[in-house]
C-alpha cells in the first residue's frame, strides 16, 4: 500500500499542478485578480473598484486591453472601432444625442443616461441588453453609479465632479430621481415591473385608463407610500380601499356569493367576483348579506406566485405611478 | 499496531457508528439551538473570523470537503444495492462480495462526513450569525427533519453493513408474511399513483413530484414487493438507506436552492410564505437531480480509484483479477451516470436562466464563462479517459482485436468534439478582430464552434461515441449474433415493449413539437415552421426506430442497430447542430426545444440499441473467457485520473453554482456586506478546489487503509 501511495501521490500532484496552471493562465488572460470595495467615494478610484468589482461592468465591457469581455462596447481606446477612450467618446456621443433629441446633452448627461436608461441610445451594432444596474442583483446605489460615471469620464475625458455629484444638470437630476425612486422600492427594475403588472394585476386594476374595474384604479398610487403598496400586494385584506370591501351574500338555499358589491338598486344587487364575473341577485332570495373586512377579493397568495425579483420590480413600477399634479 | 491505533481512536466494534452518531448528535444539538432563534429580518449583517482566517474561504473549504465525502456516502450505496440485486438474481456470490466490499468503504466515510458536517455547521453559525439566523428562522422545521433523517440513515447504513452476513441464507418467509409485504407494496404504489397524478400532496412543481415519486415512493413499493426471504430483506434495507440519503440531500439542497431563488419573502426580507414554499423553491429540484447523478458518477469513480490503487499494489494474480473487475464495474456505473449528466446540467442551467437572466448571463457569458471552459476541458477529459479505459480493457478480451480498427475513428470523433466543446466564442481579441466583429459579441471564425448549438451537437456525439466503444467492448469475445427468432416470445416481447417505450419517448415530444403554438415561446405565428421541423425530424427518428425493431425481429438486428445509430447520429449531431444555428438566428427560444429533442433521441437510441444488443448476443458463442487482471498499469492510472478529474470538476461546479449569486447571501434578499463580497478569480478557485481535492484524496487513502485493516481483521 505504501509503495502504491508513493506512486499515486506524485501523479495526483502533477494533475493538480496542471489544474492550478490553467486557473492561473485564465485569470491572467481575463484581467487578473479582482476585489471589491465595501464603501466607495464618488471618485474615479471608487468607480474603478465598482467597475471591476461588484458593479460587474467587466462582465460585458473591457477597457482597452484590460479584460476580455466583448458583449458591450469597449470603454478604452481599442482598434478602429473605438478610437477614443470613453471619457472623450462621451463628448462625441453627447453631441450626436443632442442633435437627435433636440435637447442639450453634456458628456455627463449622456453617461448618466446610458446607466439610468441603457436602451435610450444604444451604440450602433450592439444589442439593447444591458442589465439595469440599480436593480437586483447588481443594485448599485446612486453614489456608486456616480462613482462609475466619474471613472468612465476619467478615461481620456474632462472630469467635472460638480456636474456628476454636487451640481448636476436638470437632465442628469431627472435620471438620478428615477434611480432614487427605484432604489426606494427595494431596487426593483420598473421596466420589468411593468411586465409583471401586465401579467398579474391589469386584469382587475385600471392604470392610465387601461385594465379591469374589479380593483381600485392605480393612477397616482405612489402617493400612498411604499408600505401601503407592499402591504396591499402581500396582505390585501389589511389595507382595503374604501368602496372595495368584500361582501358575502348567502341565498336562502345556502349558496354563497363572494365579491364586491358593485350595484344596489331596486330589488337587486350585483356582486362582482374575483374572476370579474358579475352575479345579479334578487334581494328577496338573499337570506343574509354582510361585509367581511377580513377578506379581500384580491388573491392573497401573490407572494407565492411571484419571485422576490418580480415583487421588487412591481413595487418600483408602482412607485413611479405619481399623482397627475406631481408629474 | 494499526489495530491498536484503530481501537485507540474509535474504540472497537461499532466504533464507526458511535463516531457517526456523535456527529449527528452535534448536528441535532445545533439544530435545536438555532431553531429557537427567530427569523431575522434584514438586520445589519454580522461577520466574524476565526484566528484571522478569511471566513469565506474557510466555509468554502469545509463545505467542499463535506460535499466530497457526502457525495461518496450517497453515491456508493446506490450502486452497492444495484450490484447486490444483480448478484441475488444471478445467484453469483462474486457480485455480492463486491457490493459488500463497496459498502465496507462507507462506514469510515460516513463518520467523516458527519464530523465535517458538524464542523461546517459550527463554522457557518459562528462566522455568519445573521445569515444563518435568518436561514434557521425560515428552515427550522426542515432542519429538524434533516437531523432526524440522519438517524434513519445511520441505522439503515449500519444494519445494511453489519447485517450483511446475518441476513443471508435461510428459507422463504411464510406465505402470509409475504402477502403482507406485497399488500403494503400495493398500498404504497397506489398512493404513489395518486401522488403523481396530483390527488395527494401539496402543490408542487412537476419535476419535484416526479423526483419524489421515482426516488422515494417507487423504490419503497418495489422494496416491499421483493421481500420474500432474509436476503431480499437486506436489499430492502439497502433501498431504505438510499431513500434516507436522497431525502437528506434534497433537504440540504433546498437551502442552497433558496439562496439562489428565494420564494415567500417580501421586499424587506421578512418571510411571508410557508415552509413548503421555501423548501420547494425554483432551483431546489433541478439542483437535486443534477447532484443525484453527479453523486452516482462520483461514488463510482472513487470506488474505481480504490480498485485501481489495490490493483497497482496487488501481489497475486487473483487480487489483480478481482480489483480489475471491481474497477471495471465502478467505471461502468460511473459512465452510466455520466451520460445523462450533461442534460441534467442543461436543465439546471435553463432553470437558472428562467430564475434570473442576470444570473444566467453571469453563468454563461459573465464571471463564469471561462470557468465553463475549464469545466468543458474536465468533462471532455472524463469521456475521453473513460473511452481509453474501455479500449485498454479490450486487451483482456479474446477476440476483441477484431474491433481495434474502429478505435481510431472513435478517437478522431472524440478529439474533434472535445475541441469544439471547449472553444470559447469570444477568445481574447486583437483590435483588428474587434473591428471585424463590428459590435457582435462573437468571434468572426470561432463563433460557429463556440455557440450552444455546436456544443450541444458535439456533446451528443461524444456520448454516442462512448456508447459505441461500450458496444464494441461488450461484444469483444462473442463470435457472432444469435437468432432472436429462436429465443422465443419473451425476447420478442421484451424488444417490442422496451423498444416501443423508447420510441414513445421520442413520439410524445414529436406530438408536442407538431402542436406547439409559437405564442407559448413568445414568438409570432410565422415562426411555427422552426418548431414543426423538429417535430418532423422526430417522426423520422420514430420511423427509423420501428424499422430497427422489425429488422431485429427478422434476425437482422445488426442492420437495425446500424440504421438507428446512424439516423440518431445524423439527427442529433448534423441536422439539429445546423438547425440550432438557424433557430438561434430566427427563433432563439426554440433552441431549448432543439436540446430536448436531441436528448430524447439520444436516450431512445441508447435504450433501443442496448435492448437489441442484449438479445443479439445472448448466449452467443464465446471466443474465450475474459482475462481479468491482464490490464496495463497505465489503464489503472487512467481510472485514477478519472477520479481526480471528476473531483476537481465537482469543486468547480460548486464554485459556479454558489458564485452565481454574486455578492448576495440570498439572491436579491440578503446582501453580502462582508469584505469578501466579490467573485474570486479562477486561479483562487483552482487553489481552493485543488487543496480540497488533495486533502480529500489523502482522506480517501486513509479510509481505504483503515478499510483494509478492518477486512484483514475479519478474515483473521
Amino acid at each position: 500500500m505504501n509503495v502504491t501511495i508513493t506512486r499515486v501521490l506524485p501523479f495526483l500532484l502533477i494533475v493538480l499542478g496542471i489544474y492550478l496552471w490553467i486557473g492561473y493562465s485564465i485569470t491572467e488572460l481575463t484581467g487578473g485578480e479582482r476585489k471589491t470595495s465595501a464603501a466607495v467615494d464618488v471618485s474615479p478610484e471608487g468607480g474603478e473598484a465598482i467597475y471591476w468589482g461588484r458593479g460587474r461592468c467587466f462582465t460585458c465591457h473591457s477597457v482597452g486591453g484590460q479584460g476580455s469581455a466583448v458583449r458591450g462596447p469597449n470603454h478604452g481606446q481599442f482598434g478602429e472601432k473605438f478610437p477614443l477612450p470613453m471619457g472623450a467618446r462621451a463628448v462625441e456621443r453627447a453631441k450626436e444625442r443632442s442633435e437627435k433629441e433636440g435637447t442639450e446633452f453634456t458628456a455627463v448627461d449622456y453617461m448618466v443616461e446610458s446607466l439610468a436608461s441603457p436602451g435610450a441610445y444604444v451604440v450602433n451594432g450592439y444589442k439593447n441588453e444591458m442589465a439595469v444596474v440599480y436593480a437586483p442583483p447588481i443594485s448599485l446605489s446612486l453614489k456608486e453609479i456616480k462613482a462609475v460615471v466619474a471613472y468612465l469620464m476619467s478615461l481620456g475625458g474632462e472630469l467635472d465632479m460638480a456636474a456628476i455629484d454636487t451640481a448636476p444638470s436638470e437632465q442628469t437630476q431627472a435620471f438620478y430621481s428615477k434611480i432614487a425612486a427605484a432604489a426606494e422600492a427595494g431596487g426593483g427594475d420598473p421596466s420589468a415591473g411593468a411586465i409583471v403588472y401586465e401579467d398579474n394585476c391589469s386584469e382587475c386594476h385600471m392604470l392610465s385608463e387601461e385594465g379591469g374595474e374589479v380593483g381600485p384604479v392605480l393612477d397616482g398610487i405612489s402617493a400612498k407610500g411604499l408600505k401601503f403598496i407592499a402591504e396591499a400586494i402581500l396582505q390585501p385584506a389589511k389595507s382595503l380601499t374604501k368602496g372595495f370591501e368584500t361582501y358575502i351574500a348567502i341565498n336562502k338555499d345556502g349558496r354563497q356569493t363572494i365579491g364586491l358589491k358593485t350595484r344596489d338598486e331596486g330589488g337587486e344587487i350585483d356582486i362582482t367576483k374575483a374572476t370579474g364575473d358579475v352575479v345579479t341577485l334578487a334581494k328577496g332570495d338573499i337570506k343574509e348579506i354582510k361585509m367581511d373586512d377580513t377578506k379581500s377579493v384580491m388573491p392573497d397568495d401573490l407572494s407565492e406566485a411571484m419571485t422576490v425579483k418580480d415583487y421588487q420590480d412591481i413595487l418600483s413600477f408602482l412607485m413611479l405611478q405619481k399623482p397627475k399634479a406631481a408629474e | 499496531m494499526a489495530e491498536k491505533l484503530w481501537n485507540g481512536i474509535f474504540g472497537s466494534g461499532l466504533a464507526g457508528a458511535r463516531f457517526g452518531k456523535l456527529g449527528i448528535t452535534a448536528l441535532l444539538v445545533l439544530g435545536l439551538t438555532v431553531a429557537a432563534t427567530p427569523a431575522f429580518a434584514l438586520e445589519e449583517n454580522v461577520y466574524r473570523q476565526f484566528m484571522g482566517i478569511d471566513s469565506r474561504r474557510l466555509v468554502w473549504f469545509l463545505a467542499q470537503m463535506h460535499l466530497f465525502f457526502g457525495a461518496f456516502v450517497l453515491g456508493v450505496p446506490l450502486f452497492a444495492v444495484i450490484i447486490e440485486v444483480v448478484g441475488n438474481s444471478n445467484k453469483d456470490p462474486k457480485f455480492d462480495n463486491l457490493a459488500y466490499e463497496f459498502t465496507s468503504l462507507l462506514s469510515v466515510a460516513y463518520a467523516t462526513t458527519a464530523a465535517l458536517g458538524g464542523l461546517l455547521a459550527f463554522a457557518l453559525f459562528t462566522l455568519y450569525p445573521t445569515f444563518m439566523g435568518y436561514m434557521a428562522g425560515i428552515f427550522k422545521d426542515v432542519m429538524f427533519l434533516y437531523a432526524l433523517l440522519f438517524f434513519g440513515e445511520t441505522f439503515a447504513l449500519y444494519m445494511y453493513y453489519y447485517g450483511w452476513h446475518w441476513l443471508k441464507g435461510g428459507g422463504l418467509f411464510s406465505k402470509p408474511a409475504q402477502l403482507v409485504f406485497k399488500g403494503l407494496s400495493l398500498i404504497i404504489a397506489a398512493c404513489g399513483l395518486a401522488f403523481i397524478m396530483g390527488f395527494i400532496g401539496p402543490d408542487m412543481r412537476v419535476d419535484t413530484r416526479w423526483f419524489m415519486f421515482l426516488l422515494y415512493i417507487l423504490p419503497l413499493a418495489v422494496g416491499f414487493w421483493i421481500i420474500r426471504d432474509r436476503k431480499t430483506t437486506h436489499i430492502f434495507i439497502g433501498i431504505l438507506l438510499n431513500i434516507f440519503g436522497t431525502a437528506i440531500m434534497q433537504l440540504a439542497n433546498s437551502w442552497a436552492g433558496f439562496m439562489m431563488s428565494p420564494t415567500g419573502v417580501d421586499g424587506d426580507g421578512a418571510f411571508v410564505g410557508t415552509v413548503w414554499n421555501a423548501f420547494e423553491n425554483i432551483l431546489a429540484t433541478p439542483i437535486a437531480i443534477h447532484r443525484m447523478l453527479g453523486n452516482l458518477a462520483f461514488g463510482g469513480l472513487v470506488a474505481g480509484a480504490y480498485a485501481a490503487v489495490k490493483f497497482i499494489g496487488a501481489k497475486t494474480a487473483e487480487d489483480k483479477a478481482h480489483y480489475d473487475w471491481m474497477g471495471y464495474i465502478s467505471n461502468f456505473v460511473a459512465i452510466a451516470a455520466l451520460i445523462p449528466l450533461p442534460f441534467a446540467g442543461y436543465y439546471l442551467g435553463r432553470e437558472v436562466y428562467s430564475t434570473s437572466a442576470v444570473m444566467g448571463n453571469n453563468m454563461m457569458g459573465g464571471d463564469f464563462s471561462w470557468t465553463f471552459i475549464i469545466q468543458a476541458m474536465l468533462v471532455g477529459s472524463l469521456f475521453v479517459i473513460s473511452n481509453y479505459y474501455l479500449w485498454s480493457g479490450m486487451t483482456r478480451i479474446p477476440g476483441a482485436e477484431r474491433y481495434y480498427k474502429f478505435i481510431k475513428y472513435i478517437l478522431f470523433a472524440l478529439i474533434v468534439s472535445f475541441a469544439i466543446w471547449l472553444t470559447p466564442h469570444n477568445l481574447p481579441l486583437t483590435s483588428l478582430e474587434v473591428g471585424q466583429m463590428a459590435g457582435s459579441q462573437y468571434h468572426p471564425v470561432l463563433k460557429f464552434l463556440g455557440l450552444m448549438p455546436a456544443k450541444n451537437a458535439v456533446v451528443n456525439l461524444i456520448i454516442l461515441a462512448t456508447f459505441f466503444s461500450f458496444l464494441l467492448y461488450r461484444r469483444g469475445n462473442m463470435l457472432d449474433a444469435v437468432s432472436i427468432r429462436d429465443q422465443g416470445k419473451g425476447a420478442k416481447i421484451a424488444i417490442i415493449v422496451i423498444g416501443g417505450a423508447a420510441i414513445a419517448l421520442v413520439a410524445q415530444y414529436a406530438v408536442t413539437m407538431l402542436g406547439m403554438d409559437p405564442a407559448e415561446l413568445d414568438l409570432p405565428a410565422d415562426r411555427a415552421e422552426y418548431i414543426r421541423m423538429i417535430g418532423y425530424l422526430l417522426v423520422f427518428e420514430c420511423a427509423a426506430g420501428v424499422v430497427a425493431i422489425i429488422l431485429a425481429l427478422m434476425d437482422k438486428g445488426k442492420i437495425g442497430q446500424v440504421i438507428y445509430l446512424a439516423v440518431t447520429a445524423f439527427n442529433v449531431t448534423i441536422f439539429l447542430g445546423v438547425w440550432g444555428f438557424v433557430v438561434m438566428e430566427k427563433a432563439s427560444p426554440v433552441l431549448r426545444n432543439v436540446a430536448v429533442a436531441q436528448f430524447m433521441q439520444l436516450i431512445s437510441c441508447l435504450i433501443l440499441v442496448s435492448v437489441i444488443d442484449a438479445f443479439l448476443f445472448k448466449r452467443a458463442k464465446s471466443l474465450g473467457e475474459l482475462k481479468w487482471g491482464k490490464m496495463t498499469v497505465r489503464s489503472q492510472y487512467a481510472l485514477l485520473l478519472l477520479t481526480f478529474v471528476i473531483t476537481m470538476n465537482m469543486g468547480l461546479m460548486g464554485f459556479i453554482r454558489s458564485g452565481l449569486r454574486g455578492d448576495w447571501h440570498i439572491f436579491g434578499v440578503m446582501r453580502d456586506t462582508s469584505e469578501w463580497a466579490y467573485t474570486p478569480s479562477n486561479f483562487v478557485m483552482t487553489q481552493q478546489v485543488g487543496g480540497a481535492v488533495l486533502l480529500f484524496m489523502i482522506g480517501c487513502a486513509f479510509m481505504f487503509w483503515l478499510g483494509g485493516i478492518a477486512s484483514k481483521k475479519s478474515e483473521d
